[in-house]
């Protein structure tokens, strides 16, 4: 029961975090693409409760930023115009108001004067959506390869195995920089960057199709299968009644340890420019000068730690209720 | 209480089989296929409404017996005749159509049951996959099943983790029975139980024996309790059935080495006043 | 020992695949080398031809591929057109320098991972034990690339450590006691950061090997026959964990090659992984193929050393494979 109680958190936790990216367009204060040339390379906005003269504010404010006197990179607060920090204003252009926004970047600004914060709203849902099609695709092939090869046995089987063994012998990785630097410059940036996914998602089959073909190996010899096949069960009706669900949990533990890995996929190969992801956000900080002199740059990577955090924390729970369902059956197996 | 069944000159037998051969291969790591030879020549026939006991120590054979009598497996030569029809060569399909007919009972009802499902998917599988029947008909016959096999009817929404193991035979009992089956094979289908357990499951076989005019084929390694249920024993040895014939006789007369051993492994109290009792 | 044999008959069959397909891939792909040639108007088609035709790439692709076979059985792996040189020695000393690194860190991350990972297994679930999981598994969620970043950060922030490189500028004119210096000097970044993102999931592994072993009857039997409980976990939970163990070990040698590309690439170290990317965004057909050719032999060979070490370690899979 303990453990069901802390599947149910993690997967709240999961859910709040990305139902903020889905919700991109209800809690970015920016479109992600406008770029404010006032303000390049602008630092987060302190937010204050008590003015200079010390009064206290009911309302949270920022101090409009100007450059400081001399420099062109560097700004500072300019004290004789601040503005109040507006919850549910109306935005830019969309059909929903921004939250906590008021015209002012609180997570600073990138090289074109693009505020952080909505690139990193939406910037997440194009990273999120890569990891969840790349997992799937390798779980759904996966599943497919392991149960022939578990179920049929035989030729399929040896054949099946050693493909795997030379797909997960590859080095894909440079492959696949391979694939990305050959692409074709006329195909549009997102459709380039989702034949990557795919292509990330198709060979990555090898190691579920493993973990299936263990389960499948199991689950067919188990009585309850031999029963129904004496009940005049078809091999199609066993597999889908009996041996596939077997696979769940397999699957489930699977597909946890593998979106954060697709996101990071990701964010080595990016996705061009202008549509943000979280990848564009990090790889510019390849060239570490850029992280010196503007540390903000890095809150990108900050923000992706609880959703990682949250997958860890559910595979690691599901991982734990599939062990202990067995044991479960077993302990109540042997009283009579 | 066993039923003395009379075996009428005239009777056909409901089983017969015929040098009954089952090869496995195995394929080692060196890579050298090897073989294992299962069953060696099985010969043995049984009688309808009688129950005949299969005796033998572990390795010898008895559960790919059971398995090719059920149309689980092929078997590599020989012949199994089913009221008169042969069917160890068959193909898929038609084994299909025959397997409803002989029915088996296995050693370990946990895992005989599928622990996510519930009690009412279990019993309604096999008249789920037979086709013919509408959903009030399988109601019906679930509730029926149940009351036949001593279970209360109200363990359908229960899930057979939480049944006892006397509980979850009895389950299986009656799932077997669903499909209403000319043959039932038990597997060692008590040795997984406790004594008190074994007793009331033994006594509920008879039972439907007596009202149904089942057939039982018995496998196990106990031959205590092969004296107490069955008609006639069948000792198997090394994939061969080595003696066959009555109860009482293989018990006081036995012909064979085996025979003799596994009678002198029996605990001398077990074989006294009978177990079974009202 | 005609399992071994077995083995290694497989691991060589999966090495002409994937040269094969490596070769197929590469030279199937849009464009060459010479394409930014052919851009150039001062460049006379003919010399283009010509530089082709010297390199072998306008003779069809099963020839050339037995041709670069048959180099190979010579010690020799084709020529870089970047680098205008063998491909071998060059793909020697990068392959060297990341040897370097990772040989250290994974050596570094295994001394670790062993002693941290059993003593958290023993205590598991108390304080120490649910400290050090969390602790690691904040480390796991980190991307490396973040960890990489906030390391050089703090190497520059702080001066103490070299921002890069694998040596100084005047290297040469160094004793050889400075010269080792400072290569270890220039190592420490990569490494720490190589060893913080392998040691979390090491950590974990090892913790969950060992926390297995300890809930077997056979160690409650031991530890009533009176045996200390010091030598219980290490002489006799420990060899029993091994199995697991020694497979993720030859996952950690067959990644030695291709773990820290990352690493190499954001802390410009010269080793072979920056050597491949250039090589394949340039075309540079045949430090590609030998360079995947050589990561894939210490995968495969990882995972070759690890079945022997099993073998040898292991009762259960000698029984089995000498029953037959």
């Amino acid at each position: 029961m303990k453990m069901q109680r802390a599947l149910t958190r993690w997967l709240l936790a999961l859910g709040a975090l990305h139902g903020t990216v889905v919700c991109a367009g209800f809690f970015a204060p920016y479109d992600p693409a406008v770029q404010d040339r006032k303000y390049p390379y602008l630092p987060p906005m302190r937010v204050h409760l008590v003015d200079t003269q010390g009064h206290l504010h009911a309302r949270p404010f920022v101090y409009q930023p100007k450059l400081r006197v001399g420099s062109f990179d560097e700004y500072e607060e300019d004290i004789t115009d601040s503005r109040p920090v507006k919850f549910l204003p109306s935005g830019d252009y969309y059909r929903l108001f921004g939250f906590l926004s008021c015209r002012r970047y609180l997570l600073g600004t990138d090289a074109y004067g693009r505020d952080q914060l909505s690139r990193l709203l939406f910037g997440g849902q194009v990273s999120l959506v890569a990891g969840l099609l790349g997992a799937g695709i390798t779980l759904f092939i996966g599943l497919c390869i392991g149960a022939v090869a578990g179920y049929f046995g035989g030729w399929r089987d040896t054949l099946l195995m050693r493909l795997a063994e030379l797909f997960m012998a590859l080095p894909w990785l440079y492959l696949l920089f391979a694939i990305r630097a050959f692409l074709p410059l006329a195909v549009s940036p997102l459709k380039a960057f989702f034949l990557i996914i795919v292509v990330i998602g198709t060979v990555g089959w090898a190691r579920p199709a493993r973990l299936v073909r263990g389960v499948v190996l199991s689950a067919k010899e188990r009585d309850f299968v031999r029963a129904a096949r004496g009940f005049g069960a078809t091999n199609g009706y066993l597999l889908r009644r009996h041996i596939l669900p077997e696979t769940s949990s397999v699957l489930l533990t699977q597909a946890a340890i593998l979106i954060p890995q697709y996101v990071l996929a990701e964010i080595g190969f990016g996705v061009p420019e202008p549509v943000p992801s979280w990848g564009n956000l990090l790889s510019s900080l390849q060239q570490y000068s850029v992280l010196i002199s503007h540390w903000w740059m890095y809150l990108p990577a900050v923000a992706i730690v609880p959703f990682f955090l949250g997958y860890l924390g559910l595979a690691s729970s599901l991982h734990e209720r599939g062990a202990a369902y067995k044991i479960e059956s077993r302990i109540l197996g042997n009283l009579t | 209480m066993k039923v003395e069944a009379t075996i009428g000159k005239n009777m056909q037998p409901l089983l017969r089989v015929e040098n009954l051969v089952k090869r496995y291969a195995k394929r080692s790591l060196a890579g050298t296929p090897e073989e294992f030879l299962a069953l060696d020549g099985v010969c043995l026939t049984v009688f309808p409404g009688t129950t005949l006991a299969v005796v033998g120590e572990s390795g010898s054979g008895k559960s790919t017996l059971a398995a090719c009598l059920a149309c689980l497996e092929s078997p590599t030569a020989g012949s199994i005749w089913f009221e008169g029809r042969e069917i160890a060569k068959l193909e898929e399909r038609a084994s299909r159509q025959i397997r409803p007919q002989i029915q088996v009972i296995f050693q370990d009802p946990a895992s005989s049951l599928n622990p996510r499902w519930r009690v009412m998917e279990v019993l309604a599988e096999p008249l789920i996959l037979q086709r013919k029947f509408t959903r009030e008909e399988i109601d019906r016959r679930i509730s029926s099943l149940l009351e036949r096999v001593g279970l209360s009817p109200d363990i359908v929404e229960r899930s057979p983790t939480e049944l006892s193991g006397g509980q979850r035979q009895r389950l299986a009992i009656a799932r077997a029975l669903a499909l209403e089956p000319k043959l039932l094979i038990l597997d060692e289908a008590l040795s997984a139980l406790d004594c008190s357990v074994q007793a009331q499951i033994a006594n509920l076989l008879v039972e439907l024996q007596g009202s149904l005019g089942m057939t039982y084929l018995f496998i196990t390694h106990d031959l205590a309790m092969a004296a107490q249920l069955a008609d006639e024993i069948a000792v198997m040895d090394r994939g061969r059935i080595v003696e066959q014939g009555r109860a009482q006789k293989i018990l006081k007369q036995p012909e064979q080495e085996t025979t003799r051993q596994l009678l002198a492994a029996v605990p001398r109290l077990t074989l006294a006043p009978p177990l079974l009792e009202q | 020992m005609r399992y071994l044999l077995r083995r290694l008959g497989h691991a060589l069959l999966l090495l002409a695949g994937v040269s094969v397909l490596t070769f197929l891939f590469t030279a199937l792909a849009p464009g060459t080398y010479f394409d930014e040639m052919r851009m150039n108007p001062q460049i006379a088609p003919e010399t283009i031809a010509a530089l082709r035709a010297q390199y072998g790439l306008d003779k069809p692709l099963p020839l050339r591929y037995v041709s670069w076979l048959s180099s190979l059985v010579h010690g020799e792996m084709g020529f870089s057109f970047a680098y205008n040189s063998p491909v071998a020695p060059l793909l020697l000393v990068r392959a060297g320098n990341t040897l370097l690194l990772t040989i250290t860190s994974t050596l570094l991350a295994w001394a670790i991972a062993l002693p941290l990972g059993t003593w958290s297994a023993e205590r598991m679930g108390r304080v120490p034990d649910r400290l050090l999981s969390w602790g690691t598994a904040m480390l796991l969620v980190i991307p490396d690339l973040a960890l990489a970043l906030g390391l050089l950060v703090l190497a520059v922030r702080s001066g103490w450590f070299p921002t890069g490189g694998m040596a100084s500028v005047g290297f040469e004119t160094l004793s050889p006691f400075n010269k080792l210096r400072d290569v270890a000097l220039h190592m420490i970044l990569p490494v720490t950061a190589l060893v913080l993102s392998t040691l979390p999931l090491l950590f974990r592994h090892v913790r969950a090997a060992i926390a297995d072993i300890l809930d077997a009857p056979f160690l409650l039997a031991a530890l009533g026959h009176g045996i200390p409980k010091r030598t219980l976990l290490y002489r006799y939970a420990l060899p029993a964990a091994a199995n697991p163990l020694i497979s993720l070990f030859g996952f950690s040698i067959g990644m030695l090659l291709s773990g820290s590309l990352l690493i190499e690439v954001v802390m410009s170290w010269p080793g072979l992984g920056p050597l491949l990317l250039e090589a394949i965004l340039a075309r540079d057909l045949y430090v590609v193929i030998g360079g995947i050719l050589f990561s894939t032999f210490f995968l495969v060979g990882g995972n070759l050393f690890a079945d022997l070490l099993l073998y040898w370690a292991d009762p259960r899979i000698r029984t089995e494979s000498n029953a037959q």
